[in-house]
Parts: C-alpha cells; structure tokens; sequence
C-alpha cells in the first residue's frame, strides 16, 4: 500500500544527486516552455532546432552567447563574493554603471596612448564600483545598517547619474537617436569576432577568486565570518576588517563588468548600459549556490536564456516569455535542490 | 509630385528604373555611396527581410507606420513570405544580439527603424552580404544607408498653426532626448510660431524615453501647470494630447492622426508615410540594383501635416497652408540671420541652411529653453 | 531537596484521562517511537525521562497533533481520537507549554493570552482584555501582570504567561517541556505548587525532564524512554536516582564527586595562570553587564561559577577569552597583561573556550566538520604555510580531533549541524583541550546533553585539569558544579556575589547567592 512508502529526508544531498536533480528542473521547464509554447501555437521542436543552431551552430552564435557571459559572469561573481561573507550585494547593477561612468571619465577626458588608458580605465572601473559599495559598505561595519537595502538604493542613484552625464555634459553632439556619450576610442581589442579579451579577463577573476577562498588562509576566515561572525569573532579573527574588504571586493568586480561592457562591448557610456547584469548577477549567484567556480556554469546557462530570448524573439515570441522560463528555471531548480535531499524508502511492517 | 500609391507594381519599378537617371527622387535621396557594388539580386520567395522596431507595433505612431511599410512590402511583393519582426529592440547591446540573429537566420536586408548606431554598425561591418537601412542613422558603408524625413518643414507649418493659436505666447515641448531631430524639431516649431507671436516662447521637458506615456502625461502637466497653452512634442503615443484635452489647450502630434484621443485639443500631426520608401527599397534589393544611399524623405513624399483638427479656425489653417504651399514650391524658411539661445549668430544673414545641416541640427535658436546646449 | 512525593495510586475505578496505545512515529532513518503505551489518570503529574532523542518530545507532539502518529491510538477520556493540529488538541483539553516559549515579544501578556484563541472578543479595548487576563489569572493562581510586555518579562514570568495561555483554554492535561531549565530554584519550587494545585483539581500534568532530582521530587508517576520505547512506567516513590539513570542510558552511570587527584595528576600551581582584578564589560546592549569582577584560576584547579543563566555568564566567559573587551580593570594570564588583545591572542596563550551556545558561537554550523575543527589552528602549519591554507592537511587535523572526541564521521565535506549536539559538543572539546594547555573556559558544557554524554565531557574536563590546566566550569547545574569545583563562585546580576571552598557547602547558602544576598545578608539573616 501507499502507506509503506515514506519520503526520508536526509541532513545533506549527495552531489550526484543533486546535479541530477538540477539538470532535471532545467529540463523540465524547457519542457514545460515547450508546452506552454506549443499552446500558444508555436512549434517548439522547431523554435527549439533554431535555438541550438543559432546558439552553437555558428561561431556567430557562441560569440554573442561569449559576449553576454562576461559581464553576467563578474556580476554573478561580485554577488557571490559578497555572500562569502554573508552579505548580499544586490547593488552590483549600481556598481556596474559607476565602473562604466569611472572608465568613461578616464577614457573621455585622460589623454595618453591606448594601452595605458586602457589599464587606467581598468583601475577606474574597479575602484568605481569598490566607491559605489562603500556607503553601504561602512553602514553595514559600524552601524550593521541592512546592506540588502542600502545598495539596492543606489542602483536607482548609479542609474540615474550615468543618464544624466550620457544625456547632459558628456553627450556626444552629433548623430545620435538616441544619447550617448561619445565613442571611446581605447578599446579592448578583440580576439574572436566581437569577443573581446575580456571574456579570459573574467574566468582568470574568477578562477583567481575561487583559489583565493579555498586556498588561503584569508578565505578561510572569510568564509567563517561570512557563515555565522560570533564564531569568527569567537575565534579571534578580525570580521569587521574581512567584511569591508570583502564588499569592496564585489564591488569592484562588479565595477569590472561594468568597465568591459563599456571598453569592450558598448564603447559609448548611456542610460541603461547595465542591460540589468547586476540583476541578473543575482539569480546567477542564487543558481552556483555560493561557489565561485559554480559561477562559470550558471553564467553560462544565464547567457544561454538570454540569447535564446532574442532568438525567439526573431521567431515572434515576446520578451515575456522569456522572462516566464527564466523563472521557471529558477523555481524548478529551488524545487530540485530540495528533493534532492529526500529519498523515498519502502517500511517493512 | 506623383502619387506613387496609385502605380501598379510593375509600373512602380519601371519607374524607379528610370528615375535613378532623371532629377526625380522618389524617396529624397541625399547622396548615394560612392564605389558600392550593388548587392546580387534574390528571388522574391528566397529573401528574408528583418525589420527592429523602438516600440510595439500597436504603438499608433512611430513603430505602427514602419509596420505599415513591412505590410506593404507584403503586398506589394506577395512571394516575399520570409519576414522577420522584432518589437522593443532596446537601445544596448541586445540590438547588436537581435541584428546579428537576423544575420544568422539568413537576412538579405535589414531596417532599423530607430537608430541604434553603433550596435547595428557592429552588425553591419560583419555582414556585408546583408543590406542595412537605419532610420535616423547619420553612417554611410558599403552596405550600410540611412534614411529620414524632412520633418521640419511640415513642423514649421504647425508652428505657424501655434503662433495663431496661442494665446499665452507660451508653447511647451516634450522631448525624448537632446538629440539633433528633437532640436531641429523645436526650432523649426518656435521659428513658425514666431512669424505670428515674435515673444513666442518654448519651453522643453527632456523625458529620455521615445515611448513612456506616463512620462509624458507628467512633463505635459508641468507644461500646462507653467502656463503652456499648446503642447508639442516627439512621442510616439498619446500621453500629453490627452493632458491637453484635459486641461483645455492645444495639442499637435507626430507620426499618425489620433485625433481620436482629444478631438478638441488636436490641432495636426507631423504625419509619416514609409510605405513607398519600403516598398521601393526592398525592390531595388531584389532586383539586385540597391546601392546604400542617404534619404530624406520630402514634405508632401513621407512627411506632412495632417488634416487641421475640428476646432482650429478655418483663418488659421489657411494661413498655415499657405506656409506650406511655398514650401512645396522650393521655399525655405530656415534662413540667416539666426541666432542661438546666447544670442550669438550661428547663421549669418541670408544663409539657406541645407538639408543636412538641417538634419544634424545641434544646438538651439533663440526662444527655446530646457534642452541643455 | 528530595522530599517524598505525596504517594500516588491511581484510583480504582477511574478512566485514565489520557491513554496512548502502541503509538509509533518514524522520521527519516530514524525510530523516533514505537510500541509507546501510556495511561495518565486524573490527579496526576507524570514525568517523562529519558535521554536527548529518547522520544520524549516526540511523542508529546503527536499527543499535542503537531505530529501524527504512524501507528497506534490516543484515548481521550475513554474515547478514540485523532489530531490533525495543535487546535484539535487543545480543543480535547490538552495544551503544551514549549521549551522554547512561543510568545510575542512585542505584545502584552494580555494580548499574549488572547492570540489565536476563539473566545477572545471581536472587539476589545486593552483594558478589557487586561481585565479578562487579571481574572484568569486568579481563577488559575497564577501571578502574571496583564498590562506587561512580554519583553520586559523575566523568564518565570514568561513561563507563567505561556501556562496561563494554555489554561485558559480549558485544558484538563498540562504538557511542559523542560520547564524548569530556565527558573531559579525559588521560581521552581513556585511552579511545583502551582502543578500541585492543578491536579488536585482533577487535572493531569506531562513533565519532560531529564533532570533526575526534579523529577522524583515533583511527579507522581514516572516513564522511562530509551531509542523511542518505553522502559518503565515506575512510581515515584519507588525509585531513586541511580536506578533512573541506569533506566535512561542502560548502563550505571556515575555521576560522582570527581574532585579527587589520580596518581601524577598537576599540582594546583602557586600563581593564578589567569587572574581578573576589578574588571568591568559592557553587554551587547552597552549597558554594564559585568561589575568588579576579581577572580584568579590557578593552574591544576577547577573553579565553578554558579548562577541562574542571564546573570553575566555569557559576557564572563566572553572576557575570560578576549571575545569581549573588558571596559576597565586588568586580565592577566600566566603573568602577562593582556588588555587590548582579542580572541586570537588568548587562543595562542592557551586558553581554550567551550563557549555557552556552540551553534551560535563556538561554530559555523552550515560549513563542513573540517573548517569547524581546524578553527584554532588553521592559522599555523601544517594547515597555512606562508598563508596558502592546506585543506588536507586541515582534513587530517580534524580527523585526528575526531577520533579524540571517540565521534564517528562519515564526510568531513558535510555541514556539521548534521552531527548531533553531544557529537557537536565533544568535537568543540576537544578542539579546545588541544589549545587550553593554561586555561579552559568551559560554559554549560553538559547544557541540551543526556547523561552519558554528560559524563564524557566531565570526564574531559577533569581530564585537562589534571594534565595541568585551569578550569573555569560555569554551569547551572549545582550538582555537576559540586561534583567538579575547588571553589565555586557565585554570579548575580553581574557581580561576584561570594566564592566558596567547596567543602561541605551548603546548597541553601549558593541558592540565597544566586538570588542576589550577600553572604553577610546571609548571616543576619540566621542570626
């Protein structure tokens, strides 16, 4: 009978399992997608076929889904350091505009040969976004003010300023539909089609990142003060010090992204050149479950819904659903990694 | 001007043959790329066309009559079945992604219908197979042409329509950026007020969007709140000719007649029609003769007024047609001497300015205020 | 302490008020119950005793309809019954009073009292509900200030508050879940004759603990869980406390007097190892939570700190460990001056710390068994070499300290709250014993743990003491606190109220101590 079987959760899921379980829920919504798709009319084998081809099919195809990979790989990163310590940046979308408004600065007004504008952006980038976090940085230190809050505030504050230069003092005077600043003319040069050198920029940051946390007596502490700060203040380690470092860390990686989009992809600071990275860094971050490494992979999948978002989009599907299966994904996955920790037993009565 | 509407198909072709010989422009070309080979020509039923709009195609306005342009091609080619349509392409890289998807799935011509610039040139430069129109665009490449109306004559007409009408001299603007169509678009509107009302004043409100109809209603507000009794603006909606219905003053448009959304306020629109230009176009890409080139489209050939609103007084229209009427006939009136907002002599005395100084017009004449120069 | 329980048989003749037939509850690898059966008659207040994870609780929940039974039946006043939640239950006349209370803090008691309850008014001013909670609560006998927050209650008063919420209710049988671990002796003995007044009403009583004294001194009748089954139902009278424990663990338990030195044991040492002259610290809240405190551990000895929890324990060993800043005075350890050093420092000069609540401070319970064991010697090879943090060798270290603490781990990968709370306990241990080589600063080690495990880890205590550590045991069990000290001090509201040598103490004397007289108070007061 029914009743002799019995759902038995278990303290920690095997990782076999649990990747298993993760592979399924994006199947699943896929498949779901494809219902939902199919009811609408569409034929989703079809709209599948053109996905994969358009995606893998032609280095056209991996080179758009490289060219979303880097930002959403260091605003996924940036998040997931953050976590390191038992913070949230949601701010990443705030930090990706200053790192895009600081290299814009440099590379508008600093005269000087490419390259060395070019590292100079770099820095400006990084230290724009470590700027832009440190507000909520210190709150969080000395008065343990919220930082969930503080840094989603000033993301509407980056917005708004990157629009009001882009379209004000730094506009470019001519032949524009729309407001931009002028055309940047260091840029990050390419080396795959429109894939810039950005994109191993990015995977050495985390690389480096994830050997950092793992491999250093640092990491060790940061990810104590991060999972629970009476232990770590308990043993000895200085927190307070670990969390402002390591906030200024994200911010800066986040900053980073913002820097490569600016010199590497877009070449003209405007409003909205976050494209929501620092947003959708968040769900890459909640889908690598505080791995650095982890990143890589759901970044990878995050780019590949994105892409596919505007191929179906060719197809007369609307942005929408691609939202819908974005959500999906995420919902299913939650679902996933959950079961993951049960397993069903038969009782000998 | 001829009617190219009431040509058949056939007859529409021969003619465009013979007009890239003759004086006759049917589409106000500019100038045409220099050593460009033209494009080979594809069978009708092989070609794919891709089309990336600002806004939804139920806009009513902007992105609707490129849409009507797409529905003419259709109809005018009927074996062309291969057309792909993309609705909000946003102005950031995802316009490059959405172009170079339509590369990928076999695009023989492209239209941007609102500029996006450098993110379709990215495009462009990779595919050179592909033939890339851009609406607004201001780059000329071997594959790449631009076109755009001449929208300031039609404007200065409904200026003219809004130095009669204004009772306060108080005219105000709701801009979408501080870009060359919208300052071109402000000085013609207050040099046609001020042949009336030379105190005539406008006064703009940058919103940063083509299509945010809550925006829009807001700056209209704050216009008429500042004593504002004739609202004009580039939108590609409704927003702040309901806001002058409301409030009980003047409203005049772009792109189509919705008069519908305050019969009372609505003074005229600047009307477009891209369905010729389309038409022709993609003709010449099929036959194998498209060549990039720069076009404006002219007053009464893709751009106009429309219609003058039910309670605009029989006087005033006719005063304002008659502004027209020159215009047909080869007048301008944007001529020197004409002074910017500082007072200082951008054009000198009896200067014409042309057509393209008109089109990459950057800073403001006197009488306007709020776009930052 | 041990006066004779009324002797209690139940009458002849008289239903049980509450029977449980063969009650069975299985959890995920787990037999939480089974084969359970238990009558409890009118007039009676029957103890559960049993080890931690013995299925005291367990089978208090499904009689309360939090859980439901797999197996088994539950006889209510004759009648067959099931629960579907704790709303049936209570409806049924049966009512539970949490470990943990579950009151709103930022409610009144009379709000408190009138959550969640269907005969609460629609409409009500708080004078009205303040009025109902003042007559309840003389209707019950139970002293509870309506108007009160619950904020600003103490402990017994929130206690008092939870028992009024569940007697009001209309409950005939009164569940309470280890009430005493939070009450002063006094505030005890006030519970034991409120429970006294309700059965004599016709009333029943639950009374979880696996406190032996308490329970033979309260509790007519007595059940003996062990792995989920029950052992014995015994009367009170018939037992006492040797055999329970031997009942609950199955094996003789000795919980004796482990003062003595064995053969090669550390001499206790001339100069303190570590001394505290008039130090003074502020809690969290900033407000001054330690006074004066003048306390010097000498090598080789133990020296209790009693007290009812809240008194300042919590930030003493904090300061005994350089988790907390002394606000004034001097700390010494082993003759050198430690002001200004944090907790790191005082590891590296030996003192160990078993720190009151090991999930909330003593460690990261999300992350694996190994980051949790290397946690005071990550720092030092083999583990970091030149800061490059080795994690095998941090694997190994921590293997090795698991086999010290005799605990069985099947991934040193997985998150260490999947261990249970003595294995928890043992590993901090002796995590802590490698680095005490001067002091260890051992709080509540024994708290939340059954006996056995109790054992091991006074066994390790005595253990470190006689390799030639200071000990400084903080403990509310007086009897473990008797059993293992040399002196016992006694905290009250932050203050060192009296140090006595333990020898031939009287347990009245600490219990005046520990609500806030002085000795010499004590004095006047016999003479």
């Amino acid at each position: 009978m029914f009743g002799n079987w019995r759902f038995q959760r278990l303290p920690s899921a095997h990782p076999g399992v649990a990747f298993g379980a993760r592979a399924a829920a994006v199947i699943a919504a896929l498949v779901f997608t494809g219902i939902i798709l199919a009811i609408a009319g569409a034929n989703p084998i079809e709209l599948a076929g053109e996905v994969i081809d358009s995606s893998f099919g032609s280095s056209f195809g991996l080179e758009d889904l490289a060219l979303l990979f880097i930002p959403l790989i260091l605003t996924g990163l940036a998040v997931t350091v953050a976590q390191q310590i038992g913070t949230w940046n949601i701010g990443a979308e705030g930090q990706f505009y200053l790192g895009a408004f600081s290299a814009t600065a440099v590379g508008l007004f600093v005269p000087g040969p490419p390259a060395l504008i070019l590292v100079l952006m770099f820095v400006a980038g990084v230290v724009g976004g470590m700027l832009w976090i440190l507000v909520p940085t210190l709150a969080r230190a000395y008065a343990n003010v919220n930082e969930l809050i503080t840094t989603l505030l000033l993301n509407f504050v980056a917005a708004l300023l990157v629009y009001y230069v882009s379209t004000g003092p730094w506009r470019d005077r001519v032949g524009l539909a729309n407001s931009a600043t002028p055309r940047l003319s260091a840029e990050v040069p390419e080396f795959w089609g429109i894939v810039h050198w950005g994109l191993p920029v990015a995977v050495l940051v985390v690389i480096a990142t994830a050997a950092v946390f793992t491999f250093s007596r640092w990491g060790y502490e940061v990810r104590l003060s991060g999972s629970n700060p009476s232990a770590a203040k308990y043993a000895g380690i200085p927190v307070r010090r670990h969390l402002i470092t390591v906030m200024l860390l994200s911010g800066g990686i986040a900053g980073l992204a913002g820097m490569l989009e600016i010199a590497g992809t877009v070449h003209r600071l405007q409003g909205g050149i976050s494209n929501n990275f620092g947003y959708l860094g968040i769900m890459v971050a909640v889908l690598a479950r505080g791995s650095s490494i982890g990143v890589i992979f759901s970044a990878a999948l995050m780019a590949f819904i994105l892409n596919s978002g505007i191929i179906l989009q060719t197809q007369g599907l609307t942005t929408s659903a691609v939202l819908a299966m974005t959500g999906l994904i995420l919902f299913l996955t939650a679902i996933g990694d959950e079961l993951s920790h049960y397993r069903i037993t038969r009782e000998k009565t | 001007m001829v009617n190219l509407r009431n040509l058949s198909r056939r007859g529409f072709l021969n003619m465009s043959a013979a007009g890239a010989a003759s004086t006759f422009l049917p589409s106000g070309l500019m100038r045409q790329a220099a050593a460009a080979e033209p494009l080979p020509a594809i069978k009708e039923e092989d070609a794919v066309l891709g089309f990336g709009h600002v806004g939804p195609i139920t806009d009513e306005g902007w992105t609707w009559s490129h849409h009507q342009g797409l529905l003419a091609c259709k109809e005018a080619y009927p074996n062309l079945k291969n057309i792909l349509e993309v609705e909000n392409v946003p102005y950031s890289s995802d316009a490059t992604r959405t172009y170079r998807q339509f590369v990928k799935e076999g695009a023989n011509m492209i239209f941007d219908t609102s500029s996006t610039g450098d993110f379709l040139h990215e495009v462009v430069k990779r595919a050179p197979e592909v033939a890339f129109m851009e609406c607004n665009g201001h780059v000329l490449m071997d594959n790449l042409g631009w076109y755009y109306l001449a929208h300031w004559y039609p404007t200065y007409v409904i200026g003219v329509a809004a130095g009669h009408l204004s009772k306060t001299g108080k005219l105000g603007y709701v801009a979408s950026f501080p870009v060359a169509s919208v300052y071109c678009s402000t000085n013609a509107f207050i040099m046609g007020a001020r042949t009336v009302n030379p105190d005539a004043t406008l006064q703009t409100i940058v919103i940063n969007s083509w299509f945010d109809p809550q925006a829009a209603t807001q700056a209209g507000t704050a216009l008429v709140d500042n004593g504002c009794d004739f609202l004009f603006g580039i939108m590609d909606e409704a927003g702040y000719l309901q806001v002058a219905e409301k409030r009980n003053v003047w409203a005049a448009m772009w792109n189509t007649d919705i008069r519908r959304y305050g019969p009372n306020a609505y003074v005229s629109s600047v009307i477009i029609d891209f369905k010729d230009f389309y038409v022709d176009q993609v003709g010449k890409r099929l036959a194998g003769e498209w060549t990039p080139g720069e076009h404006l489209l002219p007053l009464g050939g893709g751009v106009d007024r429309d219609a003058w609103g039910q309670n605009v007084p029989q006087e005033v229209g006719d005063a304002a047609d008659a502004v027209r009427q020159k215009m047909l006939d080869g007048w301008s009136p944007f001529v020197g001497e004409l002074k910017d907002v500082n007072g200082e002599v951008r054009v000198p005395e009896g200067q014409r300015m042309t057509e393209m100084e008109l089109y990459n017009w950057d800073w403001s004449v006197e009488g306007v205020t709020g776009l930052s120069s | 302490m041990n006066e004779a329980a009324p002797h209690f048989t139940p009458p002849a003749g008289t239903p049980p008020i509450v029977q449980l037939k063969g009650i069975a509850k299985y959890f995920p690898g787990v037999i939480a119950n089974q084969d359970v059966d238990l009558e409890v008659y009118p007039g009676e207040i029957h103890a559960l005793l049993g080890e931690n994870g013995a299925g005291k609780s367990t089978l208090m929940n499904i009689l309360t309809g939090i859980y439901q039974a797999d197996a088994g039946e539950i006889i209510i006043d004759g009648y067959k019954r099931e629960f579907a939640s704790p709303q049936q239950a209570i409806a049924a006349g049966i009512g539970m009073v949490h470990q943990h209370f579950k009151l709103v803090q930022a409610f009144t008691v009379a709000e408190n009292i009138h959550l969640g309850w269907d005969e609460t008014p629609r409409r009500a001013s708080a004078a009205k509900l303040e009025r109902r909670t003042a007559d309840l609560a003389k209707r019950f006998n139970l002293q509870v200030r309506p108007g009160a927050r619950i904020s600003d209650l103490s402990t017994g008063e929130q206690q008092r508050v939870e028992i009024l919420r569940v007697l009001a209710r209309q409950a005939r049988v009164l569940i309470l879940d280890e009430p005493t671990a939070v009450l002063t002796p006094a505030e005890a003995r006030e519970l034991f004759s409120a429970l006294r007044n309700f059965v004599a009403e016709g009333n029943a009583v639950f009374f979880i603990s696996h406190k032996l004294d308490e329970v033979l001194e309260i509790s007519d009748r007595i059940t003996i869980l062990r792995g989920g089954r029950k052992i014995a139902t015994e009367k009170a009278s018939d037992c006492d406390p040797r055999m329970l424990a031997k009942l609950m663990v199955g094996r003789d338990i000795v919980l004796d007097d482990m003062r003595a030195r064995p053969q090669g044991a550390a001499p206790v040492s001339k100069e303190p190892v570590l001394s505290l002259k008039n130090v003074t610290a502020r809690g969290d809240d900033g407000s001054p939570a330690l006074h004066d405190i003048n306390l010097a551990v000498h090598a080789g000895e133990i020296v209790g700190v009693a007290g009812v929890a809240g008194n300042g324990q919590r930030e003493l060993s904090q300061v005994l460990t350089g988790v907390r800043p002394a606000a004034s005075g001097q700390i010494v350890v082993d003759g050198k001056p430690m002001s200004g050093r944090n907790a790191a420092a005082y590891a590296a000069g030996g003192i160990g710390h078993i720190p009151e609540d090991r999930l909330h401070s003593g460690l990261a319970p999300a992350l694996s068994i190994t980051i949790n064991a290397v946690m005071r010697e990550y720092m030092k090879p083999p583990i970091t070499n030149a800061g490059v943090y080795n994690p095998g060798a941090a694997t190994a270290l921590s293997k090795e300290i698991a086999e010290a603490a005799d605990v069985m781990i099947p991934d040193y990968g997985m998150p260490i709250r999947n261990l249970s709370g003595g294995n928890q306990q043992r590993l901090v241990a002796r995590r802590e014993m490698r680095i005490a080589n001067k002091v260890l600063v051992a709080a509540y080690p024994s708290r939340g743990l059954d006996v056995g495990a109790i054992n091991t880890m006074l066994r390790y205590i005595v253990e470190l003491r006689d390799a030639g550590a200071g000990i400084v045991l903080i403990s509310e069990e007086l009897e473990e606190l008797l059993n293992l000290s040399d002196r016992i001090a006694v905290l009250y509201e932050g203050r060192i109220m009296g140090e006595l040598e333990n020898q031939n103490i009287d347990i009245d004397e600490i219990g005046l101590l520990m609500g806030g007289r002085t000795q010499s108070e004590k004095t006047r007061e016999v003479a």
